[in-house]
Order: structure tokens, then C-alpha cells, then sequence
């Protein structure tokens, strides 16, 4: 270990900086978060410097530097362009054991800045030694991903919690007990959803409680797992994979995805493929309600988001109704995901001021209103639109859309093996039947399909039927 | 992990940032944002979110705020192009996702005009973001099976949308921006069909902690907005939007935060 990682309290302590620069600017903006006394020494401010002066967080000299600028300071950091004042800085520092840090410059430092995953009070720290910085930089983006942003909330309301606590359990190993529970369960999941009060509301009825193992309850999550590429997943399904005890799934959710679900999870495919036998919608309901009731973190992963065309909301409304804990995680809903891999915008201020979801599957709750959805200056969606094809586009006609309206029909979506076929309401479904499309399938339709053309700049591996299609 | 396709100099961006909580950031977007040179952002897209980027990158501030400067769209296309040319690597970061609403066709276009190699990464629309925040199941077994999306800004991308048709068009509506316009629009939802009892959800500030629903019908929908606080506003309008403050009823404590307006929500549909 080259060198000790410490965190040191800098607040309303002098600190200096020598240098105006955007190189200083961004030394600063640390100073500042650590609520240091900061002195900046340099004949000229640079942009972002001359804001900090202007609000009072910092006192400017615009001049050269000085020896005597150092008296006093508990710490200060060099970061002029000049290397011989850099290394006259350090040397002075050195010579009076203040610690000096000189930016790009390891060899004339006593300390070192970190990179850092702030979630205050949270402080994540990440160094190289200098030896590879983007390493760290990578690191630390790793870091990112796996601690929410709310994580130093999780902290604060543990602090204001630990005083109680500690009144409340007698013996440390009941106390860790208690935080392991609240700090991973149903507690952390409200803050970190942004849901403090409640957070707040469940730890006063969990010290009410006579163990300290009162918090594991079960719990379900319903994530929208996106439209299929799994770069699309977002953090916080991401981060609920990692935890759940058991994944329940249905046909819609790439592999590539459900791989990283926690290796220890239990899988449970639920999925419907047409023609394959499904397990009704009810049984699912009734599945989780079990899951949840053994105590278990489930995850409910669908394709999409949740709650469009998700049949998400009958999920929630059976766990509401046997009273266990849910949470719903938006997912980017197949219709975004296929518009930006396709390259064809839902809205365009020229052609499409409203866009409509409707469901393909057209006896699914009755009939929707063709006169009002046959509007040309609207995108209109369909979900599962292959099986219907035919009948879709006929409707629209004879409810008084163009039969020239073009129409775009995206098979699989974001994934390598996306395929888009290009036509209009009267020759689409020919030609869908002629390149045998296959589900799922997103059709779009309105002028913005136009566009496709011009904004195609996603060609996945195999894309050389996909651009015949698109030229046929 | 995920291996992410590459970023490269002198190509633009364009990345939803979704509704809000950095947490709803896909896996895509925050590696966009961790390698960009230049960020050119909206202003709906929080200090939070920018704050994961490191601290060398260059953010532009190129947004929309009600009532204050907005940048013109031609000067964003350019200020894209330009950084584009001198061979950084451009992240165009809008709230939301960018091809609903977002005026990405229009940016897309000026990029492609220009020669200019791009990518869209979508991100979790705020209309969708904020109806699960909210527990509105936008669309809802027997209750809503298709779902509008416009905005209620005037001058907008999409200002001239007959409202009158788009009631009927869709089971349930999701505004944005469409707050201080909410009784004209209410006004011709009712015109066009729709009963002024239809339920009618504000999601104000969705998926941050400030997060708050308010619960009214279409009919009384204009005299509620008055007394909303300030916030990023989302309307929903539909039988679905009444069962939002029902799916709430299995975690009080979760939705303690959440406010509602007369009339009381009442429990629709669950046709089991």
C-alpha cells in the first residue's frame, strides 16, 4: 500500500489553491462540497472560479504565489500549468509537513485525491496511486451503478434512528440484526424509492416490534425488464435482480437479461408464447401472493413496463388485496424502444402531436374507436400488431385514414435480431406476409415512419435482411 | 456486465434520462454519460442525474424552463454539430425519452442533414414513469386498453391537438405540460364525450421525493390545478386514474405522502 486512505475533515479550515484554472476549478468543487475555507491564488479566475468568488465561497488573491501564503493552511493543492511553480509549492509544503497535493504530478505529492462515489454521508473512495487513473475512473463507474443515488438518505435516516436503537436492543448482536434487516428490506426499498416518510413510519413500527427480526416480511417488486436489449435495463430493476430471491418471468424477457438476476435465485417461467400453454393470469396473482407470503423477495419481471399492456396493474391490485408489500419499477416500454432502434420518432412537431397505445389483440376488452384513432396527424401504436395486421390497417382505411399512411412493422425490437419492415396501411400486411414476420412485433403507424429512413442508424449483426426489408 | 456499443468522437447522443430518479437511468444512458465529452442537457433533467458525470465533462445547459430563457432549437442543432465536428463525444440529454416529446426527430434530422453520426437511446418516458410512481396502471384489464399521450403547452411540439377527438380515441390520456391549460382541454374532453366525473390524477414531481398525487374528476380538474404547488406536473385522465389511490391501499404508509382532493377515490372496476 503506497499510500493511507484517510478522510480528513477539512471544514471551515484554511485551504489553499494555486492555480485559476478549470484544473483548480474542479479541486475546488470538492473544497466546496467539504465545506473548506478555501483560498484561491492566481493573477486570473477562470469561469467557474469567478462563480464560486461571486457567491461568497471563496477568497480570491489576483496575484502570483507566495511563500507566505502557505502559513497556516491545512492543506493545499497546486494546479497551475506552470511546472516549476508547481514544484516550488510542493517543495515549500514539504519542508513545513503541510500535506500538498499537485494536480498530474504524483511524484510531488504527499496526498492524493481519490475518485469518489458521493452519497453523502456516504463517501465511496477509489485510487490507483496514480498507476492507472482511468482504471479508478472505471471503478468508480461501476461503483455508481450499484449504489443508488439515494443511498446517503438510507444513511441519514439511519443516523436519526441509531440513538433509539440502541436503547431498544440491548446486545450489539440484536442491533446488527436489526439494521442488517431494515438497511436491505422493505425499509431501505421506500427510501431508496424515494418514499422517506414511510421509511420513517415502517422503522417506528419496526422498534415497536419485539425482535429485532420483525422486518423480513416478504415483498414483490414488478419490474419492467424494457423492450429487450439489456442495456435498456434500468438501475433500480437491475439493482432488485441482484436481490430477489426468486424471479418470476414471462416470455417477453431476453436470456440475456434474466442473466442477471442473483445466481442463487429462483427462476419461474410464467411465459405465454401463442400456441404454447400459459399459465392464466389468475394462478400468476395467486403465485406471487404465495411467494411473498414465505418470506421472499419476488421479483415479477415483464417485458416493457409493467403497466402498458403489462397486465401489471391485475397483479398489484391481488397483492393489495392480500395486503403484502409491492413496488412497481417503470421499464422503457416497447414502443420507445422500438421507435429509437428503428429510428422513427412517436412525436415530430411537423406530422404527430398526440401518440396512441392500443392493443393488437382486438377482442382483448371490446372495440376501440377506429374513427377517432383514423387521425393523420397522430402516431397510432399497436402492441402484438402482427396477428391483426390485416384487419388493423382495413380498419383505419375505412375509418378514413389514407391508405398511403405509411407503416412500419419492428420485429424483436432493440435485440441483434431486429427486422423492420416498411409500407403503408394498404401493402403492409401483404408484405409481412410475404417476409413472414414473426412475433413480437410493434407496428407503428403515421408519417413519422417517414423518418425511418433517415435515422436507421441501428444495424444489428445480422442485418442484411433487415435493410432489404427496409427497402422493399 | 454489459459490454455497451462504443461511443464515438465525433457522433451525438441522444439519451432519455427518464422521469427523474436516477435510479430509473437505464444501463445505456449513465455509460453515455460517463464517457461523453459534452452534455448538452435539459433543464428537466436534475442536478442528481448530471452530477454522475465526471467532473471534466463539459454540461450545456440548453433547456426549456416555463417562463424563463429557452435556448432556440436551431441553436441546440448547431451547438450539437459544432461540438460533434471538433470530435467530442456529444451526449444530447433530455428528460423523459426523447422521441415522445422530447423533439428528438427535429434534432435527429439537423444531425443526419449534417452529416453528423448519431444514436437514440430511449429512456422511460415521464408520462410512463410517473403513472407507476403514481400507481395509475395506464392500461388496466376491463377498465383502459389503449392509452393517449399529448402535451398540453401551447406553442409545444404538438400544441394544436383537438382534444375533443383525442378523448375519444383512447381509454386513458396522459398530459404533459398540461397544467395551466388543464381547463380548456378538460372543458373540450367534455365537449367531445367524456363525463365530467371521469377521474382525473395530477402526478407532481414523480419518482423524486417531493413526489405527491392529487385525485379529482375532469369536471373539477381545472379549480384543483390553482391550488397545486409548483412542480413538474403530469396529468392523468381515465377510470384508471381513480385506481391509483386504490393499488395504494396494501402500503398506507408508502402513499402517506400522497394527497388527495374530493371527490375520495372510489374503487373501480376489479371485475374479478
Amino acid at each position: 500500500m503506497d499510500f493511507l486512505p484517510i478522510f480528513f475533515d477539512v471544514r471551515s479550515r484554511p485551504c489553499l489553491v494555486v492555480g485559476g484554472g478549470e484544473v483548480a476549478a474542479r479541486k475546488v468543487d470538492l473544497l466546496v462540497r467539504a465545506n473548506a475555507a478555501i483560498t484561491v491564488v492566481a493573477p486570473e479566475l477562470g469561469r467557474s472560479l469567478a462563480r464560486y468568488r461571486d457567491a461568497g465561497r471563496l477568497t480570491h488573491h489576483a496575484r502570483e504565489f507566495r511563500p507566505e501564503d502557505i502559513d497556516g493552511c491545512t492543506l493545499v493543492i497546486a494546479a497551475t500549468d506552470d511546472g516549476a511553480l508547481n514544484g516550488e509549492v510542493s517543495r515549500r509544503c514539504r519542508e513545513r509537513a503541510i500535506p500538498v497535493n499537485v494536480v498530474d504530478a504524483p511524484e510531488l505529492c504527499s496526498f492524493i485525491v481519490p475518485s469518489i462515489v458521493d452519497r453523502s454521508p456516504v463517501i465511496v473512495a477509489v485510487s490507483s496511486g496514480g498507476a492507472a487513473p482511468v482504471l479508478s475512473r472505471l471503478l468508480r463507474t461501476r461503483l455508481e451503478t450499484m449504489l443508488p443515488a439515494a443511498y446517503g438518505r438510507l444513511a441519514t435516516l439511519a443516523e436519526t434512528f441509531r440513538d433509539r436503537v440502541k436503547r431498544r436492543f440491548g446486545t450489539l448482536a440484536q442491533r446488527r440484526r436489526f439494521w442488517e434487516e431494515a438497511l436491505q428490506g422493505p425499509v431501505a426499498e421506500l427510501v431508496l424509492t424515494g418514499r422517506e416518510r414511510a421509511a420513517k413510519i415502517a422503522m417506528e413500527v419496526a422498534l415497536q416490534q419485539d425482535t429485532p427480526g420483525s422486518l423480513s416480511v416478504g415483498e414483490v417488486y414488478l419490474v419492467g425488464a424494457g423492450p429487450g436489449d439489456p442495456d435498456l435495463l434500468t438501475f433500480r430493476a437491475l439493482r432488485l435482480m441482484q436481490q430477489a430471491d426468486v424471479v418470476v418471468y414471462d416470455r417477453l424477457v431476453a436470456p440475456a437479461i434474466l442473466d442477471f438476476a442473483h445466481r442463487g435465485a429462483e427462476r419461474i417461467y410464467v411465459g405465454k408464447a401463442s400456441g404454447e400453454h400459459s399459465v392464466p393470469q389468475e394462478q400468476i396473482n395467486r403465485l406471487l401472493v404465495r411467494l411473498a407470503r414465505d418470506g421472499k423477495r419476488v421479483l415479477r419481471l415483464k417485458g416493457g413496463d409493467p403497466f402498458i399492456f403489462g397486465r401489471g396493474g391485475e397483479e398489484a391490485d391481488a397483492l393489495a388485496d392480500a395486503g403484502i408489500a409491492f413496488q412497481i419499477v417503470p421499464g422503457v416500454t416497447a414502443a420507445s424502444g422500438c421507435a429509437a432502434y428503428a429510428g422513427i420518432p412517436l412525436t415530430h412537431r411537423d406530422c404527430a402531436h398526440s401518440c396512441v397505445f392500443i392493443p393488437g389483440h382486438l377482442k382483448d376488452g371490446g372495440e376501440l374507436n377506429w374513427r377517432a384513432l383514423a387521425e393523420p396527424r397522430q402516431t397510432l401504436v399497436v402492441y402484438m400488431g402482427l396477428h391483426a395486421l390485416g384487419s388493423i390497417c382495413e380498419r383505419l382505411i375505412g375509418a378514413g385514414l389514407s391508405a398511403a399512411t405509411p407503416a412500419a412493422l419492428v420485429q424483436d425490437g432493440t435485440l441483434q435480431s431486429q427486422r423492420v419492415l416498411i409500407g403503408d396501411l394498404a401493402s403492409l400486411p401483404a408484405k409481412a406476409a410475404e417476409v413472414t414476420m414473426r412475433p413480437p412485433t410493434l407496428l407503428i403507424i403515421g408519417e413519422v415512419v417517414r423518418l425511418h429512413e433517415r435515422f436507421a442508424w441501428f444495424e444489428p449483426a445480422g442485418s442484411v435482411q433487415a435493410t432489404a426489408l427496409r427497402t422493399a | 456486465m454489459i459490454r455497451h456499443p462504443e461511443f464515438a468522437p465525433g457522433s451525438v447522443w441522444l439519451a432519455g434520462a427518464g422521469p427523474g430518479d436516477p435510479a430509473l437511468l437505464t444501463l445505456a444512458a449513465l455509460h453515455a454519460i460517463e464517457t461523453a465529452d459534452v452534455i448538452v442537457h435539459d433543464a428537466l433533467v436534475s442536478g442528481e442525474i448530471l452530477a454522475l458525470a465526471p467532473a471534466a465533462t463539459v454540461r450545456i445547459a440548453a433547456g426549456k424552463r416555463a417562463g424563463g430563457t429557452q435556448t432556440p432549437q436551431w441553436a441546440i442543432h448547431e451547438q450539437l454539430i459544432a461540438h460533434a465536428r471538433k470530435g467530442s463525444r456529444v451526449l444530447r440529454l433530455k428528460g423523459g425519452d426523447p422521441f415522445v416529446f422530447g423533439r428528438g426527430g427535429e434534432e435527429c434530422l439537423a444531425l443526419a442533414a449534417a452529416g453528423v453520426a448519431f444514436r437514440v437511446i430511449p429512456g422511460i418516458s415521464a408520462g410512463i414513469g410517473a403513472t407507476s410512481a403514481a400507481l395509475v396502471p395506464i392500461t388496466h384489464r376491463g377498465i383502459a386498453r389503449s392509452v393517449a399521450f399529448a402535451t398540453g403547452e401551447a406553442g409545444a411540439e404538438g400544441a394544436d391537438v383537438d382534444f375533443r377527438a383525442l378523448g375519444r380515441a383512447a381509454d386513458t390520456l396522459v398530459l404533459y405540460m398540461a397544467r395551466k391549460h388543464i381547463g380548456r382541454i378538460a372543458a373540450a374532453l367534455i365537449d367531445g364525450g367524456r363525463p365530467s366525473a371521469d377521474p382525473v390524477a395530477f402526478v407532481l414531481d414523480a419518482t423524486t421525493p417531493r413526489e405527491q398525487v392529487v385525485h379529482t374528476t375532469l369536471g373539477a380538474a381545472a379549480g384543483v390545478a390553482l391550488d397545486l404547488p409548483p412542480a413538474a406536473t403530469l396529468v392523468v385522465i381515465g377510470a384508471v386514474a381513480a385506481l391509483g389511490a386504490v393499488l395504494a391501499r396494501s402500503e398506507p404508509a408508502a402513499h402517506a405522502a400522497s394527497k388527495r382532493a374530493a371527490p375520495a377515490a372510489r374503487r373501480v372496476g376489479a371485475a374479478r
